[in-house]
């Protein structure tokens, strides 16, 4: 069973997104903002995908995509940025910061499966 | 309704009246605004609670609602599963029960035809009666001939002898007759016998192939007409009962179909609840301008009573394109740009990208 990090401030989008990957069969780990989210993975989580906001308190989701490229054996990791973030600016920000892919909420549950089938081999 | 995007009016002076500055005026008139902003924030606040709280309700709901679509998909796959195995082992018992009154139906018309042969070998026994019969007949007057001529002959008796001769002779063909009878006694009890026990060919009729022409290549009788009835009643059992089951495969087909539709609904309907951050996001933001004008109302009142410096009132007045520039949504753009009549750069960047 693959398993996906999701980082997101709003528990709102937390339990959603959750219950539409667990129904999906995924493995989900969450935290509410990056520095909670970088604790696990420096505390030996390996997720197969991360799914992360961008704005949240204590680490925006741009610095903890960066932290998290300097982790061993995570430098591979495909991150999705999720968020309402649509300046052009902010995802220029995210992609040299390490990001794999950015989904602009609201996402259908269809499209963000599709992009997850794409970004993580044999999921 | 709400007042929502209402332009505030102002009624204007009878006549234009000298400026006026009065800073203990500006600043009492000013002084509540500051605790009015603490409430809207307050209730911007209860907002965002509101609908996460509604939000998280409905999420559990949804998928109390989708736990259910799957038990139910279960219980219609076990449905299934079992009407399909009924119909199998109904058809199965039914091809059984159809070869067992077809081997019957073969049995009786059989046996029928060996009874009616050995009516016929009954008659024919008749003939050999007739001639014992006849025998009898004939040796009986000898006898007495002979009994006469003994008479009569006393002494001499060339005349018996060749009536003895006779008599022999006759004896011999009754004897001939009576073997004949026996024989044929013998043969039709064991026929009778094998008509009544003999059944092996019911079992050899069951396994083969249930041709209903072709047992019936004699006259119908009574036992086999009622047999036919038996199994034409069964077919038309065995009909009605397919179609029942097939009736509620299919039903059981749909209520699977609507419930893999019920499911995606739930999934597409739980991946929409992400309304509910995008719209807290918005009210934070409408929440931090209400502070910044809480600011610079209170920043207004400290100048009037000589608490703040004018550089720093100055320095601190937030112009709407900084409001503008802390937007994060192309919609909030959008809007920002209709109220303040300013054009907006439109990015036509991909809502999902892969870098």
């Amino acid at each position: 069973m693959k398993t996906i990090m999701l980082v997101d401030d709003s528990a709102t989008m937390l339990m959603s997104i959750k219950s539409v990957l667990v129904k999906a069969g995924y493995g989900v780990e969450t935290a509410s903002h990056g520095k909670e989210a970088l604790t696990k993975i420096t505390g030996g989580l390996r997720p197969d995908l991360i799914i992360s906001d961008v704005n949240m308190p204590q680490m925006d989701g741009i610095t903890f995509t960066r932290e998290v490229r300097k982790t061993a054996g995570m430098r591979f990791t495909p991150i999705l940025m999720l968020t309402t973030e649509s300046e052009a600016g902010k995802r220029a920000e995210g992609k040299a910061a390490g990001a794999t892919g950015w989904l602009v909420k609201p996402v259908q549950s269809d499209q963000l499966l599709g992009v997850i089938k794409q970004v993580v081999p044999g999921a | 309704m709400f007042g929502w995007g209402r332009k505030l009016t102002r009624r204007r002076p009878a006549a234009v009246e000298p400026a006026r500055a009065d800073g203990e005026v500006i600043a009492r008139a000013l002084s509540p605004l500051p605790a009015y902003c603490d409430v809207m924030t307050a209730h911007l606040k209860d907002i965002v609670d509101y609908t996460e709280e509604s939000a998280m309700t409905t999420l559990g709901r949804m998928e109390e609602v989708d736990a259910l679509a799957g038990t139910m998909a279960g219980d219609v796959a076990s449905l299934a599963r079992a009407v399909d195995m009924t119909q199998r082992q109904l058809g199965e018992m039914s091809e059984s029960n159809s070869r067992l009154v077809l081997g019957l139906i073969r049995y009786f018309a059989q046996r029928d035809h060996r009874m009616a042969e050995l009516v016929e070998e009954v008659r024919g026994l008749n003939r050999h009666v007739a001639a014992i019969d006849a025998v009898s007949r004939a040796t009986n007057i000898l006898a007495l001939n002979a009994k006469i001529e003994a008479t009569r002959a006393g002494e001499a008796g060339k005349g018996f002898s060749v009536v003895a001769d006779e008599v022999r002779e006759l004896a011999e063909e009754s004897s001939k007759a009576a073997q004949d009878i026996g024989s044929s006694i013998r043969e039709l009890t064991n026929r009778l016998h094998l008509a009544i026990t003999d059944d092996s060919s019911v079992e050899a009729d069951m396994a083969a192939e249930f041709d209903l022409g072709s047992v019936m290549t004699g006259q119908e009788t009574a036992v086999t007409r009622r047999l036919l009835s038996v199994v034409e009643t069964q077919r038309r059992l065995g009909e009605m009962f397919d179609e029942v089951l097939t009736d509620t495969v299919n039903a059981a087909d749909q209520v699977s179909r609507t419930s893999s539709a019920l499911t995606h609904s739930t999934t597409e309907a739980v991946g929409e609840i992400q309304s509910q951050d995008i719209s807290r996001q918005m009210i934070e933001h409408v929440g931090t301008a209400v502070e910044e004008v809480q600011r610079q109302v209170q920043d207004v009142v400290g100048y009037t009573r000589g608490e703040t410096a004018a550089e720093d009132l100055l320095a601190g007045v937030q112009h709407v394109d900084e409001l503008r520039d802390r937007h994060v949504m192309a919609r909030q753009r959008a809007s920002h740009a209709a109220a303040t009549g300013t054009a907006v750069a439109q990015t036509a960047l991909p809502a999902i990208e892969l870098f």
